[in-house]
């Protein structure tokens, strides 16, 4: 066979292959590894970050930062306005697993709480950007607006005295003067 | 020459092919098995496994979404090429579709509340000559009367005056209910199989039913009752008892009381927000305290067949209280069920009560009664 044809015989089997690949992504879809229900975060990296929010909110008479959603707020805003805050998410987290597995051989989710304050406070000293970053989201995602994926049931502003959504009647006739 | 012509026909039996495997594909998502298709765009996969951990777990997607070959390869395209926007909602033309398709399943709730108040239609409530020449259109209506909606009244109505003619703009939307199953029911939510209402009828307990929930359009999600807020009312100066049931919290966000209005007694005594100000129907006299949903019995809102778990066990003057005219509208009927006093009948003095104190106590705290 002519050498020459080769590649135009490859060409036009890469050209069906590509075809067939194309319709195989369509029918089955282009599931991503391990993203679970998360936009941008890995579960790895969520577990990691639901452990410290819940340092910087505890659970008390109210949920904690994740119970109100604050995971899910950050997860969002890091696969759209905060894209540019990604590395220092990506890097922070892995620090904070190497970290807690040096000094506890556990992965900081597995921590008991008393470790996780320690490991807590040695990120804050450690790399004080990405652990500032962290705590105003979490503030964030757990005082915003609800509608961003946070403050779960408007929680944190029930927890405020604030009725949300507030009762609040329409303008009218009053009913008692008997005009209706 | 031959080449090319081999190498177009190739190229275009490829495109058909992937044309009819896209489509194909498209489609095969939406049907499989309970949603798993739907879920393997992975913007879709909390929407599942929400679906999954909720009652409607062995529904299928399809079962309540409609989806039409154009709207799988919109999503199709957005899932490829677009933005996958923060929150992805139902659109408002989608809205009727679904809760057309509530009916299949639900008959009984359906045909109840299509009986009903709450089944009215946007034409109904926002070209109503009698009320729109009283008080003019605007974006606060939509939050009571149009939450599925997402566009501002100007998109809705026209014209936006008092003088009318009304009339409904926006095309196909002038007979669709304005409030929908899902204005009061969060359908995509967590939580277990619930057990039927006939059980939860009993005094013994108000269990909530977790679906109820309060659709805001603002933040374009539901509050479930429970979160919700039951405001403290005041009968001039005095503060009313107000049952505590979580199931009213719910009807309080559209049947809700205002602050007094400027320069009333009210306001000058700085009594808080009245009982009858606005749309509140809150009971006081002989029914006070208790929850509007133990007489209002079932999405038809009727409350003529609630009488009879009551009375006449609970009656103090032999009249048959199922026949009797109770015209609470009206504000001056001495009737108005919402607000009768033994002295709006007994105007010479109340007989003594049959029913001892105790039992009305007990009545009153008893959850189901009372919350
Ligand atoms: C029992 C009916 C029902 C079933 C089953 C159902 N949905 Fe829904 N879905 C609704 C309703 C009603 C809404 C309107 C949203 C709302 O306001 O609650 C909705 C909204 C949505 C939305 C918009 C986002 C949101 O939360 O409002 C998406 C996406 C969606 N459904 C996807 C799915 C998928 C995927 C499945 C299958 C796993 C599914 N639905 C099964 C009734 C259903
Ligand atoms: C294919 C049938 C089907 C369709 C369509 C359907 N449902 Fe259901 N629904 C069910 C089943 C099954 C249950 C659970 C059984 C039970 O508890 O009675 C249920 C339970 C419920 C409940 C009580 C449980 C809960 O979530 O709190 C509500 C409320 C409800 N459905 C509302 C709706 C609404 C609103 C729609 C339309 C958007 C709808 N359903 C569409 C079958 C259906
Ligand atoms: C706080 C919620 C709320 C808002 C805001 C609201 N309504 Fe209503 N509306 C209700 C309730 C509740 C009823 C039923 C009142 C009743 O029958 O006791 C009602 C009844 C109506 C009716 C039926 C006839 C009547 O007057 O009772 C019309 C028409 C109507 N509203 C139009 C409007 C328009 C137009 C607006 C905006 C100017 C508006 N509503 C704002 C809650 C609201
Ligand atoms: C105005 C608010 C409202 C609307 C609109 C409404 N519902 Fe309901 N629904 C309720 C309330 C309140 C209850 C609980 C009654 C109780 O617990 O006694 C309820 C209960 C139910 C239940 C039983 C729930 C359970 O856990 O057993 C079903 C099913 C249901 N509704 C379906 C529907 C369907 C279908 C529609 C639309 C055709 C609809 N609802 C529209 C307020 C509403
Ligand atoms: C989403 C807003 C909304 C919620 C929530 C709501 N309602 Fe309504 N309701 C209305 C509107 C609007 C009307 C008037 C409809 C019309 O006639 O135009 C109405 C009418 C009624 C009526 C008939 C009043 C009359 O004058 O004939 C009754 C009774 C009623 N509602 C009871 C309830 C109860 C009980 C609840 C709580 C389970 C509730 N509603 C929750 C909006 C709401
Ligand atoms: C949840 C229980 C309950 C329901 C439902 C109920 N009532 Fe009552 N009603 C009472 C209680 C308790 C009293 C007595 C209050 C007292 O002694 O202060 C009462 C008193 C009355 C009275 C005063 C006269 C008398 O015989 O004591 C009338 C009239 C009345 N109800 C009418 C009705 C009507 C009409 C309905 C149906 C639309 C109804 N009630 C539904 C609990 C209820
Ligand atoms: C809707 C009007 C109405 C209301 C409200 C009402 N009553 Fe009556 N009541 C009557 C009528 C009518 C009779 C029968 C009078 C007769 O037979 O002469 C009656 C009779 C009675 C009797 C029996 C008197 C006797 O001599 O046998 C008692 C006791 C009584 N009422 C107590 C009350 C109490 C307490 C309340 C408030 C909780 C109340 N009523 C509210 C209309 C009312």
């Amino acid at each position: 066979m002519p050498s020459s044809k080769k590649p135009k015989r490859m060409t036009r089997r890469q050209f069906v292959a590509a075809g067939t690949m194309g319709c195989a992504a369509l029918a089955v879809g282009c599931k991503e590894g391990n993203h679970g229900n998360w936009d941008f975060l890995n579960d790895a990296q969520a577990r990691t970050l639901t452990a410290i929010c819940d340092q910087i909110v505890p659970e008390d008479d109210f949920p904690s930062a994740s119970q109100a959603g604050v995971l899910t707020y950050i997860d969002k805003q890091l696969a759209r306005h905060y894209r540019r805050h990604r590395d220092i998410y990506r890097d922070g987290l892995a620090q904070a697993g190497a970290m807690s597995r040096e000094r506890f051989g556990q992965e900081p989710a597995a921590l008991a709480a008393p470790q996780m304050a320690e490991l807590t406070s040695a990120i804050e000293k450690q790399n004080r950007k990405f652990f500032d970053l962290v705590r105003s989201h979490t503030f964030e995602g757990y005082y915003g607006a609800p509608r961003h994926g946070g403050n779960r049931n408007a929680v944190s502003w029930r927890m405020l005295g604030m009725a949300e959504p507030p009762v609040n009647g329409r303008a009218q006739y009053d009913l008692r003067k008997g005009s209706a | 020459m031959k080449r090319f012509f081999k190498f177009a026909a190739i190229a275009a039996g490829i495109a058909v092919l992937l044309a009819v495997g896209g489509t194909y594909g498209a489609s095969y998502y939406y049907t499989s098995q309970y949603g798993q298709g739907c879920a393997s765009c992975h913007e879709m996969a909390t929407c599942v496994s929400v679906v999954h951990s909720a009652p409607h777990r062995t529904v299928g997607c399809m079962e309540c979404h409609e989806a039409s070959l154009a709207t799988k390869l919109r999503h199709m395209r957005i899932h490829i090429f677009g933005t996958i926007p923060e929150n992805i909602r139902l659109r408002d033309v989608d809205v009727p579709a679904i809760a057309e398709n509530c009916k299949t399943c639900h008959q009984h709730e359906y045909a109840s509340w299509h009986a009903g108040p709450h089944s009215v239609t946007y034409s109904q409530v926002f070209a109503d000559p009698v009320h729109n020449s009283k008080r003019m259109l605007m974006d606060d209506c939509l939050r009571c009367h149009g939450m599925y909606f997402s566009g501002s009244i100007r998109d809705l109505v026209k014209p936006l005056n008092t003088k009318g003619p009304w009339r409904i703009i926006r095309s196909g939307f002038a007979d669709q209910a304005a409030m929908p199953c899902m204005a009061c029911h969060q359908i995509h939510r967590e939580g277990t199989q619930e057990t039927k209402a006939a059980s939860r009828i009993s005094v013994a307990g108000a269990a909530v039913p977790e679906s109820l929930a309060f659709y805001d359009r603002r933040e374009t999600l539901h509050f479930a009752a429970a979160t919700l807020s039951i405001p403290q009312l005041h009968d001039g100066a005095r503060a009313v008892t107000i049952s505590q049931d979580p199931r009213q919290a719910l009807c309080y966000q559209c049947h809700a009381p205002r602050d007094p209005e400027t320069g009333s007694v009210a306001a000058a005594n700085a009594w808080g927000p009245q009982v009858g100000s606005g749309d509140d129907r809150t009971p006081m006299g002989v029914h006070e305290g208790i929850s509007c949903v133990s007489c209002h019995d079932g999405h038809n809102e009727n409350t003529r067949a609630s009488c009879k778990t009551c009375h006449p066990q609970m009656s103090h003057c032999g009249i048959d209280v199922e026949r009797m005219d109770t015209t609470y509208a009206s504000a001056s009927s001495l009737h108005n069920i919402h607000w009768v006093k033994c002295a709006d009948c007994h105007q010479h003095g109340i007989p003594k009560p049959k029913t001892p104190a105790a039992v009305k106590a007990k009545l009153r705290t008893t959850p189901g009664m009372n919350g």
